[in-house]
């Protein structure tokens, strides 16, 4: 026999019930093997070179006091532009960790208006919108007054990019007689492309860099795949061109090389941008 | 995909959809069970542009702002059909991931649960629905203003402008009555919610047996009121809907005693079997315009809410009770959730006995509460349940909701239901 149903109020005030709600925990993949074995092979290569350096400085020195100072001298700039590579390196790192601090910050409401202000003030054209940024209340509408303010004339200026490196591939695609050198001119250019819409936003990537960026535009490539159609549409604009016309009578790989540039552009914009996609 | 949410009145429909876009947009911890199905795929959500749709649209953040004030309000009740519409992005698995994410289209229409009883009249003749409303309200006192003035009716009765307006007027009485009473079968819907508008002259109606001028103008109003809901949902705003979210407040309908009980009971099961019905469009081609060219609805949920007002155990009960008053078939759904969630289980020693209760702070009194309203039953309870009458239930406060727009809204079981309902899309 259960008891009758009944209510009880307590005596005492009391807070509003507080349920915290946990997030998911992501296991953190850590430092990979290949990171490691190449950390350490510069370590060894960077300290050993330094050790023999100091003991090459310090006999230069026991034969002669201005030699030592001379291979010091000799040694310091060596390591110096090791270092300012290095820090270079480390430097285009961190900026492509800050899009993904910025991204996470506008997918947070506690945190989205001031990464939305800081981020729209470093961009060009940013400026013009602090003031509706200010003034919108609905993170759907900081979102999209990113996208039609800042976000919109990078994306002019990456397609821009783009189409300048379009022409040239297509061009030096007819030109050149071989497959190998092609491949080899496709690929600068390509790279040269990645970092110029990635200095567009405002980043200097280096070697590593570069390579974390072309990591990112694999991912992002998905994206534009489905932007096809545009691609194709600024390919009949190319085409109007004499210079790509012609290069395009004369090697169907031309129009394939150019859309690449221009789908790379599109791609690589999408990677260095905090925005979400959209509507791509 | 297009959800219907529908249910009696005040059975938490507002409430459900705000918990639903709220805990969307604030990401996995907010929905644990579709975080799991989706294995750490993330998800993106945003509110469609409403574009130049007629329907009005779901007002999100005004219900957030209204729960995570101090001290907090209640979202207030709906009072017309309106569209809440989500993107969800949700990013594909494994190596497909690098493409873009897949898309849904997520459109919740909230019916008000007035109109929902009008299904079954469109199965109906006049002369049927008199009968049935006649012989539900001869159990109402409330109603006998009304009843009296239909039974003195003069046989042959011209079609009286004013004797129907005087008809109507106290018809309309007698059902506001009954539904301050707590029951829930009262029908036409749009008399006691009426559409957007001036009210059409097809709504002054009441229920009325016999034959004359009165009648056969009654029963031409009561066909242009059958057709006006066929009309309405054939729209394309309201009609296509892929799968439907009845909701109850069957706790509520316990407390209230047995009439209200098996009038809460009664509708229910009427909608239900409308809505079996509407799967065998040969036979009831009046439900066509809420059947897709291909399979109709394809899922329905019967949805037990305020959930959170009974302890952990007996929720169960309460989702099989939901079933059986319904008639659900073994394909529907039947859930007890409480979209947000106001208390804490504990365990309350009553005339020496440890029973499993409910805790929470009661909205008003800045103290907290302890209920145990009674043990629910799983199927719908005979006369020796009402020898311990279900107790009322308190209104709780909703628990605390962050600030921001996405802050999470605690729930229970709501996870599970959105899981149930487009788990086949992800």
């Amino acid at each position: 026999m259960s008891p009758a149903p009944r209510f009880e109020l307590e005596e005492a005030p009391a807070a509003r019930l507080d349920f915290a709600i946990e997030e998911p925990r992501v296991p953190r993949l850590g430092v990979g093997s290949g990171a490691l074995l190449l950390g350490g092979v510069c370590v060894l290569l960077l300290g050993f070179a330094a050790l023999s350096a100091g003991n090459f400085i310090a006999a230069q020195f026991d034969r002669a006091p201005a030699l030592g100072w001379f291979t010091l001298a000799v040694a310091l700039l060596g390591f110096g532009l090791v270092a300012a590579a290095i820090w270079r390196e480390v430097s285009g790192l961190a900026a492509l960790d800050a899009v993904d601090a910025t991204r996470r910050a506008l997918a947070h409401p506690d945190t989205m208006r001031a990464a939305a202000l800081a981020w729209a003030a470093r961009m060009p054209d940013g400026a013009a919108v602090l003031p509706a940024l200010r003034g919108a209340n609905d993170p759907d509408a900081v979102i999209a007054l990113l996208r039609a303010g800042p976000g919109e004339a990078l994306q002019r200026e990456a397609r821009a990019l783009g189409r300048a490196a379009a022409i040239q591939a297509a061009t030096a695609t007819a030109a050149i007689p071989s497959p190998a050198l092609e491949s080899l001119l496709l690929a600068w250019r390509g790279t040269r492309l990645v970092r110029e819409v990635a200095a567009l936003h405002g980043m200097r990537p280096g070697l590593l860099g570069t390579l974390a960026l072309f990591r990112r535009v694999a991912v992002s490539a998905g994206f534009v795949l489905v932007a096809e159609a545009g691609t194709e549409a600024l390919i009949r604009t190319l085409g109007g061109l004499p210079l790509v016309a012609l290069a395009a009578e004369h090697a169907v790989g031309a129009t394939v090389a150019a859309r690449r540039m221009m789908v790379l552009a599109r791609v690589t914009a999408l990677a260095c941008s905090p925005l979400p996609p959209k509507g791509l | 995909m297009r959800i219907g949410v529908t249910g009696l009145a005040r059975a938490g429909k507002t409430a459900l959809l705000t918990s639903l876009a709220a805990n969307l947009q604030a990401g996995p911890g907010a929905l644990p069970a579709l975080a799991e199905r989706l294995r750490g795929r993330a998800w993106s959500v945003r509110t469609a542009p409403a574009g130049a749709d007629p329907v009005p649209r779901f007002d999100v953040a005004a219900h957030v702002r209204a729960l995570a004030s101090d001290p907090p309000a209640w979202p207030a009740r709906t009072d017309a059909v309106c569209l809440l519409a989500l993107d969800v992005d949700i990013a594909r698995p494994g190596l497909a991931g690098a493409l873009p994410p897949r898309q849904l289209r997520l459109e919740l229409l909230d019916y008000p649960g007035e109109w929902l009883v009008d299904l079954p009249m469109l199965g109906q003749s006049f002369e049927q629905w008199s009968a049935a409303t006649l012989a539900r309200l001869a159990r109402e006192a409330s109603a006998r203003p009304f009843l009296t003035f239909v039974a003195a009716l003069p046989a042959g009765c011209g079609p009286d402008e004013a004797i129907a307006a005087e008809g109507t007027a106290l018809y309309r009485a007698a059902i506001e009555a009954a539904r301050a009473a707590g029951l829930s079968m009262l029908q036409p819907g749009r008399m006691l919610m009426a559409a957007p508008g001036p009210e059409p002259p097809w709504v002054a109606l009441f229920p009325h047996t016999g034959s004359g001028g009165l009648h056969g103008l009654l029963a031409r109003r009561y066909e242009a009121y059958q057709a006006a809901v066929r009309r309405e949902l054939s729209e394309p705003g309201l009609g296509r809907l892929d799968r439907l979210i009845v909701l109850a407040d069957l706790l509520g309908a316990l407390s209230a005693g047995p009439a209200a009980f098996a009038d809460a009971a009664a509708a229910l099961g009427a909608v239900g079997r409308a809505l079996r019905a509407a799967r065998t469009p040969a036979w009831f081609a009046w439900l066509a315009p809420f059947i897709p060219a291909l399979g109709g609805i394809e899922r329905t949920a019967f949805v037990a809410s305020k959930a959170d007002h009974v302890a952990d155990r007996q929720r169960g009960n309460l989702a099989r009770l939901m079933g059986a008053v319904c008639g659900a078939d073994p394909d529907d759904g039947t859930f007890a959730i409480a979209a947000i969630r106001c208390t804490e289980d504990v365990v309350w020693t009553l005339d020496g006995h440890p029973v499993s209760a409910v805790r929470g702070r009661v909205m008003g009194e800045g103290k907290m509460g302890r209920s145990y309203p009674g043990e629910v039953p799983d199927t719908p309870p005979g006369p020796e349940f009402w020898a311990h009458p279900f107790l009322a239930l308190p209104v709780f406060e909703p628990a605390r909701i962050g600030a921001g727009a996405h802050a999470p809204v605690p729930q229970i079981g709501l996870d599970r239901l959105l899981l149930w309902l487009i788990g086949d899309k992800l």
